[in-house]
């Protein structure tokens, strides 16, 4: 049977619950040849792999985990479309392979029971064979088999137990018969369907799928009705309403119909096929629970769970960040020496080093902190984590959903942002979002660490336990986290009113996380921020870069160059031997070596000097001088106001613009002495006043907590929203409390040290 | 005879069967989705607010509001 059919790919789709090991068999069927790609207009990531049996390639997609096929949101509609072929998507998969835990079979097969009306091949997987046997059930795959009609496999995907089988079941299943409608609705609900797909496909190029057509007849309020582009018009949408009239009237109202006839089927179907003794055993994740989802001892342990995770993380990250900056630093120094000076070095080493090195710089962090969530997500401790954090959550108005993706924008708001999407109420996950931003991030953390050694006086307390320093970057955590709250009940009061919403979540049994999903999980969220966040940042720093460097009249330079001629001349005399003298002793050696010292030193100087007045010159620095009078209630200076917009894009900018505000030069980080130093020194222009004293630092530091400068976080919204309001009304909000914030910390610091 | 509470009355140790799901249709559908429906058999594993239930085949965690809610007809201790 060759010819060109045998090479074209086949599709395979991978459906089931959550927590059924979808992914687990999914890698074990793929291995590494598995890529993330895009759906067109929706969050979705399309996940796909390859692999070949017999000689036969097989594509397989890798659908969201879900309860059910009735399509809520745009995202569950992907799963829908994907199944049935429909718009963007390719044709509809050859075989569908349907995932089930076969300790928890009702619920699985209710899934199933969708499935099979979709018209294509079903091949069903009974994972976790192992945990069933241990909750002492006994199962008849035989008879599962007779009563469905499809081919049954069970499996302990995690060992790759039963996967040649899987693998060929699949390969019969191509081109099999699709199963027979397993009709487990009662005869009037038929009829009602037949009579609609006759309204609907009136006038239709393409007649709607069945499965459609039962969906729009159960959906009530669903989200086909507002589908764009739109699947129902007014017309059909009365025939639909007629329908569901008639159905109620004959006794099965949609949608409860639905889960009475699917069930009643289901218990058929497993009759006699799943016996479960009588006695449940207490099982090792029962066991676990009882401490860790304990009210009082299972939140204590949560605490420090959470605890351990950041210190680690600020722990473990720092010899990489230390790592990551001095190499950036090397490459800009061989730029800088290789390069002709201009624009180009410029623009090369102050703007696109500099900011390709913000982004790198904090990756470590993120990167370990992706590597903790991805482990207590697999290990299941993240559902528990969510059970204790609901009672608090609920009291502004929020779940126990909402916990994960804030405790991630701790390290960054884009991966927070986006982890909103299993969040299933519009309204929670709004809010959500909206708040996300307030967490103090990893860039955050280089501001408040060059502020606080530079100002923060290092006094110990308790025995050395406790340093002043420490509490106040607490503080500045627990700031945004405080403000959070009141942001979340108020916005719960007003913009986004509602009903606290009620909160369900599976909680599935402990098991151990597979090092090797971890490590592919960390490495695509890891890709996917540098990707987005990344070249954003980069994008933005280089912006700040041009806004700092033009325009660039060379008089500024020349003027500061002539005012030191004279005393570059005197240094270059002292340096060239007069004719006739030979530099014979160490004593005239050293000398030489000390003055081509202080020659360097005074280049440098002047050349740091040029460049803080290339700034001052420049837009930014314009700009810096133009909002002086708004920021002196809060104690900056015009250099501080320019810092601090370079930084309204990216945070990670403030550190470096600064230095070169302050005559430093580009290349200061968070750890330069020299910067704290020469903070600790500025003065206001034309007086002998210093600048920064402990309420300045304060006020910067709330502000930085409080306000939104992270053009990639404002992106990630508006993807995640859909539209350009919500970023704009997160950026607003966020400056006002931030200005209110800095304000306020300034006045009442002046108060007590003044 | 036996009366109708609702879920978060349920003692810690107690079971029940579920005789309704009450609220918003499309929360109460999708928490009939979820396994959590009429006429099963449900262990309170933890009571509080949320709750820890344990239904035939899965441990749930869930919250009722005024939106969503479970009658449960509790079973006689013997």
């Amino acid at each position: 049977m060759s010819g060109p059919d045998d090479e074209k790919t086949i599709t395979v789709a991978l459906l089931g619950n959550p927590n059924t090991g979808k992914s687990t068999l999914f890698s074990a069927l793929c291995g590494v040849r598995q890529r993330i790609g895009n759906y067109p207009g929706v969050t979705v990531e399309k996940k796909t792999g390859n692999l070949d049996i017999g000689d036969r390639p097989f594509e397989l997609i890798d659908l969201p985990g879900t309860y059910s096929l009735a399509p809520r949101s745009p995202d569950e509609m992907v799963a829908v479309d994907v199944l049935l072929g429909r718009g963007d998507t390719t044709a509809a998969p050859d075989v569908i392979v349907c995932i089930a835990d076969a300790s928890n079979l009702e619920r699985n097969l209710y899934l199933v029971s969708q499935t099979l009306e979709l018209g294509r091949p079903v091949v069903l997987a009974l994972n976790k064979m192992d945990l069933a046997n241990e909750d002492g059930l006994a199962l008849n795959a035989e008879l599962l088999r007779e009563r469905l009609r499809i081919p049954v496999v069970p499996l302990q995907a995690h060992r790759g137990i039963g996967l040649e089988e899987l693998k060929d079941e699949l390969q019969k299943a191509v081109g099999a018969a699709s199963p027979s409608a397993s009709a487990p609705f009662p005869e009037v609900f038929n009829e009602q369907v037949a009579w609609l797909a006759r309204e609907a496909n009136r006038g239709r190029q393409t007649p709607l799928p069945r499965y459609l057509v039962e969906r729009l007849l159960l959906d009530v309020g669903g989200y086909l009705e507002q589908a764009r582009p739109p699947i129902v018009d007014e017309a059909l949408f009365a025939s639909v309403r007629a329908a569901r009239q008639r159905l109620a009237e004959a006794g099965y109202p949609a949608p409860a119909v639905e889960t009475m006839a699917r069930y009643d089927w289901v218990a058929r179907v497993l009759e006699g096929a799943v016996i479960r003794s009588d006695q449940r055993r207490m099982t090792f994740s029962d066991r676990l629970d009882m401490v860790l989802a304990h009210k009082l001892w299972g939140t204590l342990i949560f605490v420090l769970v959470m605890l351990l995770v950041f210190q680690s993380i600020f722990a473990w990250a720092a010899p990489l960040m230390d790592g990551l900056d001095r190499a950036m630093g090397a490459l800009s120094d061989r730029l800088t020496a290789v390069m002709p000076e201009g624009v180009l070095r410029s623009l090369v080493v102050d703007g696109v080093i500099a900011g390709v090195g913000g982004v790198l710089v904090f990756l470590p962090q993120i990167l370990i902190l992706f590597a903790f969530i991805a482990m207590l997500e697999e290990c299941g401790y993240m559902a528990r984590a969510a059970y204790l954090t609901d009672g608090l959550m609920s009291r502004i108005g929020l779940s126990g959903k909402s916990f994960i993706p804030l405790l991630s924008s701790f390290a960054c708001a884009v991966p927070g942002v986006m982890a909103t999407r299993a969040i299933e109420n519009r309204r929670d996950r709004l809010v959500t979002i909206l708040i996300a931003p307030l967490m103090s991030c990893s860039a955050r953390l280089q501001v408040y660490s060059l502020l606080i050694a530079a100002f923060i006086p290092d006094r110990r307390y308790l025995g050395g336990w406790l340093g002043l320093q420490g509490i106040t970057l607490l503080a500045m955590y627990l700031l945004g986290a405080v403000v959070a709250v009141f942001v979340a009940l108020i916005l719960r009061r007003t913009v986004l009113r509602g009903e606290t919403p009620s909160f369900v979540m599976e909680l599935p049994s402990y098991k151990l996380p597979s090092l090797r999903s971890v490590a592919g999980r960390v490495g695509e969220s890891g890709w996917s921020f540098v990707q987005q966040a990344g070249t954003l940042i980069v994008a933005v720093a280089v912006l700040v870069w041009a806004a700092g460097y033009f325009p660039h009249d060379p008089h500024v330079e020349q003027a500061i160059r002539s005012g030191y001629a004279d005393q570059l001349q005197q240094l270059d005399a002292r340096l060239t031997p007069a004719p006739g003298q030979v530099s014979r002793d160490s004593q005239r050696a050293l000398q030489q070596r000390a003055e081509s010292a202080e020659k360097k030193a005074l280049e440098q100087r002047i050349s740091n000097e040029v460049a803080a007045a290339y700034m001052e010159q420049s837009y930014l620095g314009r700009a810096g001088k133009l909002i002086a009078p708004l920021v002196r209630p809060l104690g900056w200076d015009w250099r501080i106001g320019c810092a601090v917009i370079a930084s309204f894009p990216a945070r990670e900018v403030v550190i470096s613009t600064l230095g070169v505000i302050y005559q430093l030069g580009g290349q200061q980080n968070v750890a330069s002495p020299s910067l704290r130093e020469t903070l600790r020194e500025a003065t206001w222009p034309g007086s002998e006043r210093r600048v920064f004293n402990v309420p300045v630092a304060l006020s910067i530091m709330v502000f930085f907590a409080l306000c939104a400068q992270c053009a990639a976080t404002l992106a990630v919204i508006r993807r995640e929203t859909n539209s350009w309001r919500w970023p704009a009304f997160t950026f607003v909000y966020m400056t006002a409390l931030a200005y209110l914030g800095g304000l306020v910390a300034y006045q009442v610091g002046m108060l007590f040290a003044g | 005879m036996f009366e109708l509470i609702p879920l978060r009355c349920l003692k810690s140790g107690q079971t029940g069967e579920v005789d309704q799901v009450l609220g918003d249709p499309q929360q109460v559908h999708r928490l009939q989705e979820l396994g959590l429906r009429q006429g099963i058999t449900i262990e309170m594993l933890q009571s509080g607010s949320p709750c820890i239930i344990r239904t035939a085949g899965s441990k749930l965690c869930f919250r009722p509001n005024d939106a969503l809610n479970v009658l449960v007809r509790p079973a006689l201790r013997r």
